[in-house]
């Protein structure tokens, strides 16, 4: 193992090349998860948001907050339902919004919410004609006290605080109470308009004890199927290509981790192929097969952990300098964490292709080895 | 060359590695430019392939077919202004429906998209039947034909239960990754009355323009977006290519196909490299007896050539195995273009970073055979 470790001290550059192809991988690995991350929370942000365990939509909405009509009646009988603490109401519009300071066509893309709970990270509703801003528009230039001028009517909205995380199909969520969004929905999309007590859906909080799978299920037994409930994560999964998404990088993802299962074979291999006579002479002085394939392990191991640092290291700066509302990259240290672990468990795998060869080299052929 | 060859066959593990690496990267590269076209033509083929070159939407639409609504004074500003040649609505909306009986019978969100000319809104790529002449029929998106969408199936929208049924398909004609269908501007109006009765006369969420026959389509988007800032108007080209998403997915798939670009040659040259100074003893030994420096080149470049003709083979192989059918309602297809143009690129830098193992072998010199050393010293 010492003799590993010396090996790669002493002639880092016999590694250098596999070590930048082991970086290109893992920064691709983490880049592609981050993209993906990214991609889904810019999506689903305000979804995870919401003060509730279960999302009801009316049954012929294909969970879709604008197909969807909650009547009074509806609700009543949702809030009779066992387990259900409360429900809130719950709308959705998306607009454009003019800044004061930006050209006539330079629109924000935002999402007005209307909501009787204040989502996840803020203590009250706003008041009337005021909002909850969500902290991406905080890169365009909104501040507090910046009057928004929204949709084709210029409904006037005055951001008073910001919330992180509740971006809703990669568009900014501006939070609510249910009058000001009724307005702003009436005035810029009359084709729309809902009655009093109407909303698009319910949030609901389940009882203390209560399963939210469950509950969602009694809903929808009680309303005779006129409704579809569904708990919070799979509200967000139902998004629109959320789950295409998830499923279409994920291949991809394990199929450069298998990338990086050849390449690390490959190259060990060809390490194992150079140094044939000098693990003939070792073990011809008596060191075990398991030792040195450990020695070989140790090095990959190394390797692919700096090549992981260094990854990560780029795939931060690569974050920090990609332009906001660009590409919707998300680099967590979880995500990084978890390629980090993808590339070593690769490197452990592709270093076993070197294990017969490395079983096959024989002790005699130290002799007379003059190289 | 025949040295070149034997030396394949012997290591067949390591050459075999290396071209599995190669072709799994070659396969992923292909399979990620069918996913990103694939992705774009079901996000905005249905604006990209049809009639009308120039298209207005509101400001305040943010360039997304639904999202924009044409208020009566704004069509007739535009109609008013005489800058078109023709104007005609387009409307737009996501509805649900059930398949006819070629799907699964399950409601599915479908996009109805309704045009008042054929000549500035239907779709231009055709692949089977006929555009609709009147009430109740539809041209659907070819990839959907499977899911009860095509010719001969009737689907009805809900909750109204208006039939439509579907009389032609056409290729690359879908609108957010949904089945889509174009319809005359009537059964638009219907569709929309059949989810909401009590909707009154839906307004147009586009306006179609076909320009006079001496003014190109820029000159006229000019003109009209000189009418008003309400007024957003874009080339059809323009219209699908800023379409709200479609620049972020280019950019990110750049990015990838860049790092996978850089993989490749960087793989095979170092690879080569390896193998370069690996056998330098053997290679200065061949230079002394008497082989030029040009064979032992060539049988260098032959590897190289095989090495990546067999991972570009394998990864191609096994592209066009497998990129069929659909992934998450995105169509896959077997892209030719891109086969070609990746293949020019990756040959090249493969060669390319093989340069540096030439380099190495054409330094060799025969005399150091006397003193037991290689290239590699």
């Amino acid at each position: 193992m010492k003799l590993a470790l010396r090996e790669l001290r002493r002639r880092p550059g016999r590694f250098g090349a596999a070590g930048l192809i082991l970086t290109l991988i893992a920064l691709l690995l983490m880049f592609l998860g981050g993209l993906l991350d990214g991609l889904i929370r810019s999506s689903t942000g305000a979804m995870y948001a919401l003060d509730g365990d279960v999302v009801v939509y009316t049954a012929s909405a294909e969970d879709s907050f604008l197909r969807s009509r909650i009547e009074p009646t509806l609700r009543s009988t949702v809030d009779g339902v066992d387990g259900v603490a409360s429900s809130a109401g719950i709308g959705v519009v998306q607009l454009g919004a003019r800044l004061a300071d930006k050209g006539p066509r330079d629109l924000l893309d935002v999402v007005v919410f209307g909501t009787e709970a204040p989502p996840l990270g803020v203590d009250a509703l706003p008041g009337d004609g005021e909002a909850i801003a969500d902290t991406t528009l905080q890169e365009q230039g909104v501040q507090v006290g910046t009057e928004l001028s929204v949709g084709p009517a210029r409904s006037t909205l005055t951001v008073v605080g910001f919330v992180e995380d509740t971006q809703y199909l990669g568009q900014a969520a501006l939070w609510t109470n249910p009058e000001t969004w009724r307005t702003v929905l009436t005035d810029n999309r009359p084709d729309q308009q809902l009655g009093d007590g109407v909303f698009q859906a319910l949030t609901v909080r389940v009882d203390d004890g209560a399963v939210a799978a469950d509950v969602a299920d009694a809903i929808d037994i009680a309303t005779g199927r006129s409704t579809a409930s569904l708990t919070v994560v799979a509200a967000a999964e139902g998004l629109p290509g959320v789950e295409q998404q998830t499923a279409t990088f994920n291949q991809i993802i394990g199929v450069t981790v298998g990338i990086a299962v050849v390449v690390v074979a490959l190259f060990f291999a060809l390490l194992t192929v150079e140094r044939a006579s000098l693990y003939g002479v070792l073990k011809a002085v008596g060191a075990r097969s398991g030792t040195l394939f450990g020695g070989l392990v140790l090095q990959a191991v190394v390797l692919s952990a700096v090549a992981c640092v260094i990854a990560g290291s780029a795939a931060i700066a690569l974050d920090a300098v990609i332009p906001p509302g660009s590409i919707p990259l998300r680099i967590s240290g979880t995500r990084i964490g978890q390629s980090a672990v993808f590339l070593l468990v690769a490197a452990v795998i592709g270093c076993a292709f070197s294990l017969r060869r490395l079983l096959r080299v024989d002790p005699a052929s130290a002799i007379g080895s003059g190289s | 060359m025949f040295l070149a060859l034997k030396e394949l066959q012997r290591a067949k593990v390591r050459f075999g590695l290396l071209i599995a690496a190669v072709a799994l990267l070659v396969f992923l590269i292909l399979f990620q430019q069918s996913l990103q076209n694939g992705l774009l033509t079901s996000f905005v083929g249905a604006i990209r392939n049809q009639s009308a070159e120039v298209l207005v939407y509101r400001t305040d639409g943010r360039r997304i077919l639904q999202g924009s609504v044409i208020s009566p004074d704004l069509e007739a500003m535009v109609r008013s202004s005489g800058a078109a040649a023709e104007v005609a609505r387009i409307g737009q909306g996501t509805f649900t429906v059930t398949p006819g009986e070629g799907g699964d019978g399950v409601p599915i969100e479908t996009s109805i998209l309704g045009y008042e000319d054929p000549g500035l809104g239907a779709p231009t790529t055709l692949v089977e039947g006929r555009l609709p002449e009147g009430p109740g029929e539809a041209v659907a998106s070819d990839a959907d034909a499977e899911l009860g969408f095509g010719v001969g199936d009737t689907v009805t929208v809900l909750p109204g239960g208006l039939d439509i049924t579907v009389v032609g398909l056409a290729r690359d004609v879908q609108l957010n990754v949904t089945p889509t269908l174009f319809v005359t501007y009537d059964t638009y109006v219907q569709s929309v009355r059949s989810r909401n009765p009590d909707a009154g006369e839906p307004l147009p969420n586009v306006l179609a323009l076909r320009a006079p026959p001496d003014v190109p389509a820029d000159r006229l988007v000019d003109q009209v977006n000189g009418l008003s800032d309400e007024l957003d108007t874009l080339t059809r080209a323009d219209a699908a290519d800023k379409a709200p998403g479609v620049a972020q997915v280019r950019q990110s798939f750049q990015v990838i196909f860049l790092l996978y670009g850089f993989v490749v040659p960087l793989v095979t040259g170092l690879f080569f490299l390896i193998i370069t100074f690996q056998k330098a003893s053997a290679l200065t030994l061949l230079r002394a007896i008497g082989a030029p420096a040009r064979t032992l080149l060539t049988s260098l470049l032959v590897q190289v050539v095989v090495v990546l003709g067999g991972g570009l083979l394998l990864g191609i192989g096994l592209y066009a195995a497998l990129v069929r059918g659909r992934i998450g309602g995105i169509p896959l297809r077997f892209e030719t273009t891109a086969v070609l143009v990746w293949t020019a690129l990756l040959v090249a830098g493969g060669l390319l970073s093989s340069l540096f193992s030439a380099r190495r072998v054409m330094a060799l010199d025969p005399y150091a055979a006397t003193t037991g050393a290689g290239v590699g010293s």
